[in-house]
């Protein structure tokens, strides 16, 4: 049952205090992969990539496939959708030229939501953003477009007024500058990326365990008979967690889209 | 001085999560209050106060990661 995270068989509680989950290496390590085509191995994470995608890309392509003059329900939410990306996040937060922005935007936005879902989906309950390769690819691109961006807006002077920043005392310019440095160009990659993943890692950690331990009561009905009851409170506070984790996952989809265009303004309108 | 056993790491959480939590309390408290006192500027006091949060929950989330690393 890989659904399940179920503690390691070797593990002792009577000695160790916490035993590692077994298939919690999953978050971070390579697992053997499901199929090969040529030298690409496609893992469950791969996989779960792809029909991300594909998901996403049937969603806008069924919402915008032809316009209508009164479109149809799911075309109204698509919108909805789009529009709040694009007035909301990119306009609302870089100004009137963010609209440049907003299909990568827009992209990241529909990316990380399918695949925050996926932590809820039934038969996948698997978010593919908690492995940690894909929220740090998806903040290295951020980073490299407004770091390119700032180049491209201001050439060298992007670096300087980082580095140098004009309205500080100069006693204390160079620790400001230092420090400034050291949070655009590597603290803001990692803190997006470790941000999401951690929150969705905490998200799985938690449903597992509570309707995992919630399961592991009621399967050994036939071992324990009616202490299995036990189990019910375990279930019904993961169902709790449940709704809440869908809120985490619609609200780390936002976050992840807002912070990157907050960036990217910074990158547009250094003086702000 | 004595060998300390147990899941140290769990502790550290627990000493992460005491300033992000009193710093989510600060922001949403005057994002609130802002949002009261200006009912015509909540939508910008919100998206400010999710940044805000962002921000501030990172710290949080640092110490829950360092708690696999450990």
């Amino acid at each position: 049952m890989d659904v399940l995270i179920l503690a390691s068989e070797s593990c002792d509680p009577a000695t160790e205090i916490i035993c590692a989950p077994e298939n919690v290496i999953e978050l971070f390590e390579f697992t053997e992969p499901l199929f090969s085509i040529g030298p690409f191995d496609f893992t469950r994470t791969v996989v779960l990539t792809f029909l991300a995608m594909f998901i996403v890309l049937a969603l806008l392509f069924m919402g915008f496939r032809k316009t209508r003059v009164v479109p149809t329900k799911f075309g109204v939410a698509m919108e909805s959708v789009v529009s709040f990306v694009r007035d909301d996040v990119a306009k609302g937060t870089i100004g009137p030229d963010g609209s440049k922005y907003s299909p990568y935007l827009l992209s990241i936005f529909m990316f990380i939501l399918v695949a925050n879902l996926f932590e809820l989906t039934p038969g996948i309950n698997f978010p593919l953003t908690s492995r940690m390769a894909i929220p740090l690819m998806l903040a290295v691109v951020t980073w490299l477009i407004f770091v390119i961006v700032g180049f491209a807006k201001n050439g060298l002077h992007y670096v300087l007024d980082i580095a140098w920043p004009k309205s500080v005392p100069l006693a204390l310019r160079w620790l400001v500058g230092l420090i400034e440095l050291v949070s655009v160009f590597v603290l803001r990659p990692i803190t997006l990326a470790v941000r999401l993943f951690a929150n969705l890692v905490a998200g799985h950690l938690m449903l597992t365990l509570l309707l995992g331990s919630g399961w592991i009561f009621f399967a050994a009905v036939g071992d324990i008979g009616v202490r299995s009851v036990i189990g019910l409170p375990w279930f019904a506070f993961g169902l709790l967690i449940f709704v809440f984790e869908f809120v985490v996952a619609v609200l780390q989809a936002y976050i992840f889209t807002l912070l990157s265009a907050v960036y990217i303004q910074t990158s547009v309108h250094p003086e702000h | 001085m004595e060998e300390i056993k147990g899941a140290i790491a769990l502790i550290g959480y627990g000493l992460a999560a005491i300033g992000p939590g009193i710093g989510i309390g600060i922001v949403v408290g005057n994002a609130i209050q802002a949002m009261a006192r200006q009912p015509e500027a909540a939508g910008m006091a919100r998206t400010t106060m999710f940044l805000g949060i962002a921000f501030t929950e990172a710290l949080a989330l640092i110490g829950f990661v360092l708690f696999f690393i450990a």
